[in-house]
């Protein structure tokens, strides 16, 4: 492709409805938070004394990290497992990922109360703080995700020393991301173990962060399909259904060692007793249950259902949806503050919590940064079907 | 150096509370902490029962000053510290303001200024133990009020051994327990009571401080990362090898089939 030097380009630039919507919700965001830093985190949200964290915390950390991790699995099953035939997804789940991680810190930057000490991280350190590490965690992983995402950037550029010398890099880098982010999914779970008197039994078990790293698993499969399935759909790019049947077929694996890991721990510990008689926590628990785990489990268990590019997104979908409910029940839903009886003075109260309409439009424009960047990126960057040159055409036949 | 450290301690006794709120008048003047971000609060049911039979239930609900804080264990930057002698001290200048210790704390002592921007800068507040005045061997301001000595404050042992002695004096007045003596690991604010702790506001905790586990997995943060680390490696290079022989041995078996 030329490039285009002239300045009428820009005259003729056409902006899409969902563009404008998207900046839209941008600005709005940002104003927002130009009113959060003038007037303190209450001003904008309604977290208190009492809840001292929620929907940020559930929706733009917990679940913002768990779809993230599809990353590390795709970068694993071709660099570690070299199965080279995953090779056209990679830079999109990269993407996707970067962008996650990237959302995240932005959040961070409004929910904290002294955004500009981010970097404290580095010269103040506890060991013995889940935030710490997960905070570690962000920013290397981060660095390591854009570092595995530049040759794109090379390519685009013609740099071919850089790309010679990713490529050679690739491997360790790999792996070291791997560690990292295989920690980070698990550190998100151990965030809550320090609650064990707060966050409701069901949930509460030392072995959640082994729990939150296999089902971040699964989430990460899931949302490599779910964003596929998007983008062929949005930037007329083939859909690669005999690769993405073949990430599905493990799903049902996955969710079913959740499932007896999760069981085993509950009827271990005895909090099973809890399982059916403890109201609205029961019912949360059996609906991510069923929705995140037995059904897609069962769905994806049919090979006619993996095989259609509707049958994977249906599922993948349900199980996104179930498992982002187990997050939110994680980090919000399931976790009872200390209900202080407090009659003088009464700013610890209320001890109920439900999220401003500027909490949410603060996250909703932060999404749509996301999915601005995400759309800029592949319009002008290598990130989809960059092997097809090396490799030929994919295969057809779906396997 | 064998010479043991004097660890310090508040004593409340319910019973002689009268809920006159001195105590935390006292505490705003000595702190200059505005009046509706006092760092003492008047917690319990209040007056309890039916008439004739009333109780007033209060409790002068402050920083317990834990022996193991699990606020400390969870602030990520170590804003807090545990003093040998007993306060748990908080350090706004490292302060991040991610509000972790406040989901950490099983009493829900910490709070935020949530109404300060930028600029102004929100903290954490709670209970400094007053050490400004402690350490010029003052009482704390709250203890130093407070009109019917339901506060009180010297060596913990000691006040640990009077409370004993309060409840076999008068064990029809008591509930049998001293709150703090082994809740969340020991704490440095021991509390009698003649009403159910919980009606006092308090949480029914284990001996064990709630930030045990969290702190034995985040010990297996290491093994795991080298673990993974090393696990990964190896089936990167057993993969490779695996696979580099097997083109090297299709390539020698048939060559001419490869084109």
């Amino acid at each position: 492709m030329k490039a285009n030097l002239t300045i009428h380009p820009r005259l003729r630039m056409n902006i899409s409805p969902l563009v404008w919507a998207l900046l839209g919700f941008m600005a709005l965001a940002g104003l927002i938070a130009l009113y959060r830093y003038a007037f303190g985190v209450g001003a904008i949200s309604n977290l208190s004394n009492s809840y001292p964290w929620g929907f940020w915390v559930s929706f733009d950390l917990f679940t913002g990290i768990a779809i993230s991790s599809g990353a590390f699995i795709i970068a694993a099953v071709i660099y570690i497992f070299e199965l080279k035939e995953f090779k056209p997804m990679l830079r999109a789940v990269l993407l996707t990922a970067l962008l996650g991680y990237i959302m995240e810190a932005m959040a961070l930057m409004i929910e904290l109360g002294h955004p500009e000490r981010i970097w404290y991280f580095f010269i103040y350190q506890n060991w013995t703080s889940f935030l710490l590490f997960i905070g570690l965690y962000v920013m290397i992983y981060i660095a390591i995700m854009a570092a595995e995402l530049s040759p794109a950037v090379f390519e685009k550029l013609h740099w071919e020393k850089s790309i010679n010398f990713m490529k050679r890099l690739m491997k360790p880098l790999v792996i070291v991301g791997a560690v990292i982010s295989i920690l980070h999914q698990g550190s998100l779970g151990a965030l809550m173990l320090i609650q064990p008197t707060k966050l409701f039994p069901l949930w509460w078990t030392p072995i959640l962060p082994v729990l939150f790293f296999i089902s971040a698993v699964a989430v990460g499969l899931g949302m490599t399909i779910f964003e596929s399935s998007l983008s062929s759909r949005y930037f007329k790019r083939g859909l690669e259904v005999h690769l993405l049947s073949k990430l599905a077929a493990t799903i049902p694996f996955i969710l079913g060692l959740y499932l007896v890991v999760k069981f085993f721990e509950l009827f271990y510990s005895g909090d099973a007793k809890f399982l059916f008689n403890s109201g609205t926590m029961s019912v949360l628990f059996w609906s991510e249950i069923l929705i995140g785990v037995l059904f897609p489990m069962i769905w994806f268990a049919f090979k006619r259902n993996r095989q259609s590019a509707k049958g994977l997104l249906v599922g993948a979908v349900i199980l996104l949806f179930g498992m982002i409910l187990n997050r939110f029940d994680v980090s919000w839903f399931a976790v009872k503050h200390a209900n202080s009886i407090t009659y003088m003075p009464t700013f610890m109260d209320p001890a109920t919590y439900f999220p401003s309409w500027s909490e949410i439009a603060v996250s909703i424009g932060i999404f749509s940064f996301g999915i601005l960047v995400f759309g800029l990126a592949v319009t002008y960057l290598p990130v989809f079907e960059t092997e097809d040159h090396a490799h030929g055409p994919a295969p057809e036949t779906g396997d | 150096m064998t010479e043991t450290i004097k660890h310090k301690a508040f004593i409340f006794d319910a019973t002689r509370c009268i809920d006159c709120r001195a105590c935390m008048v006292a505490c705003s003047v000595e702190n200059n902490i505005a009046l509706n971000k006092t760092r003492i609060w008047l917690a319990g049911e209040g007056i309890m029962g039916i008439y004739p039979d009333l109780q007033r239930g209060t409790m002068v609900y402050h920083c317990m000053h834990c022996g193991h804080p699990d606020c400390l264990s969870a602030c990520p930057v170590g804003a807090y510290t545990k003093r040998l002698d007993g306060p748990v001290e908080y350090d706004g200048d490292k302060c991040i303001g991610c509000r972790y210790c406040m989901n950490a704390c099983p009493f829900g002592v910490p709070h935020f200024d949530y109404d300060k921007g930028i600029i102004e800068g929100a903290f954490i507040d709670k209970c400094s133990f007053c050490l400004q005045r402690v350490d010029n061997g003052l009482e704390p301001a709250c203890v130093a009020t407070c009109p019917t000595d339901a506060l009180e404050y010297g060596e913990r042992d000691e006040l640990l051994a009077k409370a004993h002695a309060r409840i076999a004096a008068h064990p029809e007045r008591y509930i049998n327990h001293v709150y703090g003596e082994f809740e969340n690991g020991g704490t440095s604010y021991l509390i009698l009571s003649h009403v159910p702790f919980n009606q006092l506001g308090l949480p029914t905790l284990p001996e064990t401080p709630v930030n045990e586990v969290s702190e034995q997995v985040i010990s297996l943060t290491l093994p795991a990362a080298l673990g993974i680390g090393a696990v990964l490696t190896v089936t990167a290079v057993g993969v490779s090898l695996y696979n580099k022989n097997k083109e090297k041995a299709s390539a020698q078996k048939e060559p001419e089939d490869v084109k």
